[in-house]
């Protein structure tokens, strides 16, 4: 079964790398088209028009699109993704500079939506029938109406204004400082042996994290309380009862098994919103992280940053989705036939 | 059970009349305001709403540079449903449109628009409709080309899913066997089918085109920042955050209840309008 | 031999949250050991019964009133946790629908297992080999390997042999069985009832056997209960009771069901339907009444109550005795008269059908679905199709109609050749051939009225027709089809099951075909519905408009309205001739085989042993 589970993730694995190819082609494409001058950008207003031209052949403008894009490839395979215009730094040392904090970030914010969709999910579908499931819906609508980028603003006006128990900037306190040796700074701080810098990093990764990992969750309760309530509804449920099993183990036993499928597959697909809502969280949050970096690159329209950064992106969604497949492949036997 | 029918019956109706204040607010917009939006009134600013310390001149205070801020969110509203009908009215179209070619037709009609579908959605929707603005430039007609360009996904999944159902019914195959022309059955036995998924959707994507527009409007890639808008004023407001939090509560509560109800709304269209619930209401 | 009374329910009655009765006071006993079979129509509440034994009523239904007393303990007063410690242990269930019965996701062995582990036995070890001896038990081959495996693996026989060991494993008093053979084929059904009589005779179970079928309660069952509208109506010996049976409603289903053996005649049609939950509340008199042919003033007013008409033999019934007189309409003679025409209205010619089925990880598999059928359809003639799941008809269906295409082979239908695969060709063929689907629910339009739906093949012509033109035809075809005219503007979802067939064909006679092919359209519905729309087919053959081709599981059916039978296995005609030469004669083993089981098996689950 393990080699049929690498063999599915390997093929999934290998259709992703078309995709990938031809998002990198339009986004390389779309950059081009661009109503702003990159070239004109990069220098002082003061610039003049030879200047410019200048800048643009040293940028390679001039030259056709698919050369252009062939010699990115070229690079790109090999590591180099380019100059950032903006920083005067390879574009790699940038991105690999700030990729591991937003890592941190979407993964700790996964694990809360993650449990804590599933918990309340579980918990309003055993209060079926009574008010309080209402009340539960009520309240899972009425957190979906707040999109991450509010929670965010939200969790800074109550616990950074109102009741500031919790720092709402950056990843650290500037009075500790930690070796980075992976440079995520819960292992490091692990690492290097400072459990008071792993606690100052936890208290500033808080409110991010859970303005991220709320934002996501109503939508796994809704999808697990549908899923639970249609997966009752099948003849084997009620078959299961007439046995006599009990509530309880046909709600882990039986009913889960079935019902977390559609909560899996949205996660897979659903993990490039929360990868995106990084973005916008750093910004809040002045952390610093990939997202802050795209921002700045978006406004100075610096090219080889965003292309990088957009295809990170990319990439991490298409592997989600990926992993989303073959977890449905591990829950429905149907599927294996 | 029957608590249970009229209680969704007042959600409906609840949200139903909160949608339509912000619409007629939208409308009425420049008839209804106590100031200009963009008027300043640098003597006056940072002011706290009239509950909170403030002065009746200024319902809910003033802005860094002294704007009316309760003008300014009814201006605000006006951006937004401009924005979201139109954006949403487009991203139905583009994607019902496409998604009852793929699921009618099959075969490589399908796998064509279904690739497509895939390589839209390996983006992050947030990170795509930036992008796009980056392609195209600010502007309200650029934001909501740019969300008719991302969203039009939803539509075309969802619905795709609801067209390739109904195709399977036999009285689609009974309808073709009459001597239907295949858009002929479209339009007379499928798409009556889609229609109460497709309003849902509908709704949903008004509320979503909401949360883009502001997004965009935070980070000054939206509208032109002349143009009234909730995100921007949260932009704004931040920088001011601990001397004046109503700067930033009061829009983020403006978007909160308009998305709410907007999703409310999609989900009790839902139950009224599909007619399997209906017999489920009327015996 | 004990014969402690396994079951005893007296008076029961379960009502809705409004106090509308569903269930009208029911009086059962089953002795230890005995088999008693439920026949009832749909509405007339016969899976209620399980459901208040096993304490799983619907949310909102409630036993108002009587009690139930198993094994000498009554359930009402027993709390709930005891109840469920009953079900599984003493007391075993067996389903309608197999394929649905058995979580899709675990294995047979983890669900056997867990079963086995809650009635007692502790170790694995244990549980595997008691699982393969009680595999074995019930006639399923290699059963180590069927642990393994999963449940859409098997088919529908199969996984209703394992329902049944689990069932029986924990050696229970009673098990309930509600409808277990209606989704299985004709010759598996016969496997599974004679199978559930060898179990109980293995185990000394009593068996409560819900069912609609008349021939099978008759065959399995040693006392037999009719149910109607919520009471019972006769109970006593089942053959006494299929034989000569003293209640007018048994009778009249009797003479509705069409049979395979003995003097071809018309069905007996009743009129109206069975009072709802709301009518049978409020009703003074006996609930059959109002279609009850030998009614007297006194039934409408007076509730008969149950009582002994003979030994062994009870009835609800003020007369008794005129359930012998009831006969079918005598107007005409039984055998169908010879209508059909000379010319050929449908051909086939070696004809073959191969589908490639393409999986979810894109590898491709053939699958033969005909493989060379000899056939001719004559104008005006009925022809029927018999055959099992897998045997092909539908598909012929597919490729007669031209929704599908030949593979290789001839076909021509109504002079059009299938290769001729212009549209106006095509156009042309579908004006003279029809299908009528077999499962209204998806046949019709939810979304369109029933005036629309039986001219919807109006809409597709040319030349637009008035509103009123075509409500005259709508009404017209209704009449066709004997509804009554104020359902043109009512939905498909509030019409009855017996309804919507008619308007499926109502709709499909709107073209005036010539050749009207109809696939199962009487499976699954009641033998009161199923006799009107077979009557009516008889009464459309007689004004002589179309040919039929009909599909059907059901041979009775085929025998009762059709001049020539062909009989499909595996995609292929192993026999054809007419009717009565193919059925009362049948020469190849696949018809023996499905003849002998449509027929029913001697008695001989009645084993002399059992008392």
């Amino acid at each position: 079964m393990i080699r049929t589970l690498l063999w599915v993730i390997g093929k999934r694995l290998a259709a992703i790398v078309p995709v990938f190819a031809i998002v990198s082609m339009l986004v390389f494409a779309a950059l081009r088209v661009l109503p702003v001058d990159p070239a004109q950008m990069s220098l002082p207003p003061s610039a003049t028009i030879e200047q410019v031209e200048a800048k643009r052949e040293e940028m390679g403008l001039t030259k056709p699109i698919w050369e252009q894009y062939a010699i990115w490839v070229r690079s790109a395979a090999q590591g180099d993704f380019g100059e950032s215009a903006q920083y005067r730094m390879p574009t790699t040392r940038l991105v690999l500079d700030r990729l591991p904090a937003t890592i941190e970030l979407a993964t700790c914010a996964l694990l809360v939506a993650v449990t804590f969709g599933i918990m309340a999910g579980l918990l309003i579908f055993s209060l079926r029938g009574t008010i309080f499931e209402t009340i539960g819906m009520v309240i899972t609508s009425a957190i979906m109406a707040l999109p991450d980028f509010l929670l965010a603003l939200l969790f800074i006006l109550l616990f950074g204004v109102l009741i500031p128990i919790f720092p709402v900037n950056g990843r650290l306190d500037p009075e500790f400082s930690v070796p980075l040796r992976t440079g995520f700074l819960l292992f490091d701080s692990v690492l290097a042996g400072e459990p008071r810098a792993l606690l100052n990093a936890l208290s500033h990764m808080a409110l991010p994290t859970l303005a991220l990992g709320l934002a996501f969750s109503p939508t796994i309760v809704r999808v697990l309380h549908s899923s639970l309530v249609s997966t009752y509804q099948q003849s084997y449920i009620r078959q299961a009862r007439l046995r006599g099993l009990s509530d309880r183990s046909i709600l882990f036993g039986q009913a889960l098994k079935n019902a977390i499928l559609p909560v899996v597959v949205l996660v897979g697909t659903q993990f490039g919103g929360l990868f995106g809502g990084t973005l916008l969280v750093e910004l809040i949050f002045s952390y610093p992280g990939m997202g802050n970096l795209m921002l700045k690159a978006m406004q100075t329209v610096d090219l080889n940053v965003i292309m990088a950064v957009a295809l990170i992106y990319c990439g991490t969604t298409l592997l989600f989705t990926s992993l989303a497949d073959a977890g449905a492949y591990l829950l429905n036997p149907r599927l294996r036939a | 059970m029957k608590r249970f029918a009229r209680l969704a019956d007042l959600r409906f109706l609840l949200s139903a009349a909160v949608v339509v204040t912000i619409v007629l607010v939208a409308i009425l917009a420049p008839h209804i305001v106590p100031y200009e939006p963009n008027d300043q009134d640098l003597l006056n600013i940072l002011m706290p709403p009239v509950f909170a310390g403030g002065s009746p001149e200024h319902l809910l205070g003033t802005d860094s540079l002294g704007r009316d801020t309760l003008s300014r969110l009814i201006y605000g509203a006006r951006t937004a449903m401009t924005v979201a009908i139109f954006a949403s009215t487009g991203a139905m179209l583009v994607g019902s449109f496409l998604a009852n070619i793929a699921g009618y037709f099959g075969g490589r009609i399908d796998w064509a628009i279904s690739r497509m579908v895939e390589i839209w959605l390996s983006f992050p929707p947030v990170v795509l409709s930036m992008l796009l603005i980056v392609g195209l430039g600010i502007g309200t007609d650029k934001v909501i080309l740019a969300i008719i360009l991302v969203d039009w996904t939803r539509f075309c999944r969802v619905l795709r899913t609801e067209v390739l159902v109904a195709r399977r019914q036999d009285y689609v195959s009974f309808a073709l066997l009459a001597g239907f022309s295949n858009s002929r059955v479209i339009l007379k036995e499928v798409l009556p089918g889609i229609f109460p998924m497709l309003v849902t959707l509908f709704s949903l994507q008004m509320g979503i085109s909401i949360v883009v527009e502001a997004i965009l409007s935070f980070v000054s890639m939206g509208v032109p920042s002349d143009v009234p808008a909730w995100g921007q004023m949260i932009a704004d407001a931040r920088i001011d955050i601990y001397s004046a939090p109503w700067g930033v509560a009061l829009p983020i509560l403006t978007i909160f209840v308009a998305v709410l109800s907007f999703n409310v709304l999609g989900d009790s269209l839902n139950r009224v309008l599909d007619p399997r619930s209906k017999i489920a209401h009327s015996s | 031999m004990k014969h402690q009374n396994v079951l005893v329910i007296g008076g029961l009655e379960v009502s809705l949250p409004n106090g509308h009765r569903i269930l009208n006071g029911i009086d059962l006993t089953i002795e230890s050991g005995r088999i008693l079979g439920v026949i009832g129509e749909s509405g007339a509440g016969k899976s209620m019964i399980g459901s208040c034994i096993a304490d799983t009523l619907p949310a909102g239904l409630r036993i108002s009133r009587g009690s139930i007393d198993f094994d000498g303990l009554p359930l009402n007063s027993v709390t709930a946790k005891s109840r469920r410690a009953l079900l599984g242990r003493d007391i075993g269930f067996i389903p309608q629908e197999p394929m649905t019965a058995l979580n899709p996701s675990l294995t047979i062995g983890h669900q056997v297992g867990r079963h086995l582990a809650r009635i007692g036995f502790a170790s694995a070890r244990l549980r595997e080999e008691c699982a393969i001896h009680l595999f074995e038990e019930v006639g399923l081959d290699r059963p180590k390997e069927l642990l393994s495996n999963y449940p859409h693996q098997l088919s529908g026989g199969m996984l209703q042999r394992v329902l049944i060991a689990m069932a029986f494993a924990s050696n229970p008093k009673l098990v309930i069985a509600d409808e277990p053979t209606t989704a299985l084929d004709v010759t598996i059904q016969a496997k599974v009832v004679e199978l559930i009589a060898r179990m109980v005779e293995n185990h000394t179970t009593s068996v409560l056997f819900i069912t609609h079928d008349l021939r099978l309660a008759a065959d399995l069952c040693d006392e037999v209960a009719v149910l109607y509208a919520g009471r019972i109506v006769e109970s006593g010996a089942a053959s006494t009771i299929i034989r000569e049976p003293l209640h007018p409603y048994s009778r009249c289903l009797n003479l509705a069901a069409p049979n395979l053996s003995g003097p071809l005649r018309p069905l007996l049609i009743l009129p109206r339907t069975m009072p709802s939950a709301a009518e049978r509340t409020l009703m003074q008199g006996c609930e059959f009444a109002p279609r009850c042919p030998v009614a007297d003033t006194i039934c409408a007013t007076q509730k008969p109550s149950i009582g002994l008409v003979a030994q062994d033999h009870r009835s609800a019934c003020h007369y008794p005795e005129r359930s012998g007189s009831i006969e079918p309409p005598p107007a005409r003679t039984g055998a169908l008269p010879d209508v059909a025409g000379t010319d050929v209205i449908l051909r086939a010619g070696g004809l073959q059908k191969t589908y490639a089925l393409h999986d979810w990880m894109g590898r491709v598999r053939k699958v033969e679905a005909l493989r060379g059928l000899d056939f001719d359809v004559r104008d005006r003639e009925f022809v029927g199709v018999v055959g099992e799941s897998g045997s092909g008809k539908s598909t012929l269906t597919k490729l007669i109609v031209g929704l599908e295409n030949v593979t290789t082979g001839r076909l021509d239908v109504a002079g059009h050749s299938c290769e001729d695969r212009s549209a106006a060709a095509l156009r042309a063929m579908r004006q003279k051939v029809q299908l009528v689907f077999q499962d209204p629910q998806s046949a019709l339009n939810p979304r369109r009225t029933v005036g629309s739906l039986v001219t919807q093949g109006l809409e597709a012509q040319s030349g637009r027709l008035s509103g009123e033109a075509r409500q005259a035809i709508a009404q017209e075809l209704l009449a066709k089809v004997m509804l009554p005219p104020d359902v043109i503007d009512r939905f498909p979802d509030q019409l009855s099951g017996g309804q919507k067939q008619r308007v499926n064909i109502a709709r499909a006679l709107c073209f005036s075909p010539r050749l009207l092919v109809a696939d199962e359209i009487v499976s699954g519905l009641d033998v009161s519905v199923q006799a009107q729309i077979l009557e009516l087919l008889r009464t459309l053959r007689e004004q002589a408009g179309f040919a039929l081709l009909l599909i059907s599981h059901d041979l009775a059916v085929v025998r009762h309205i059709c001049d020539r039978a062909l009989v499909m296995f595996k995609g292929e005609i192993v026999e054809q001739g007419p009717v009565e030469d193919v059925f009362g004669n049948p020469r190849h083993d696949y018809t023996k085989a499905l003849v002998a089981a449509a027929r029913g098996a001697p008695s001989s689950h009645k084993a002399a042993g059992r008392e």
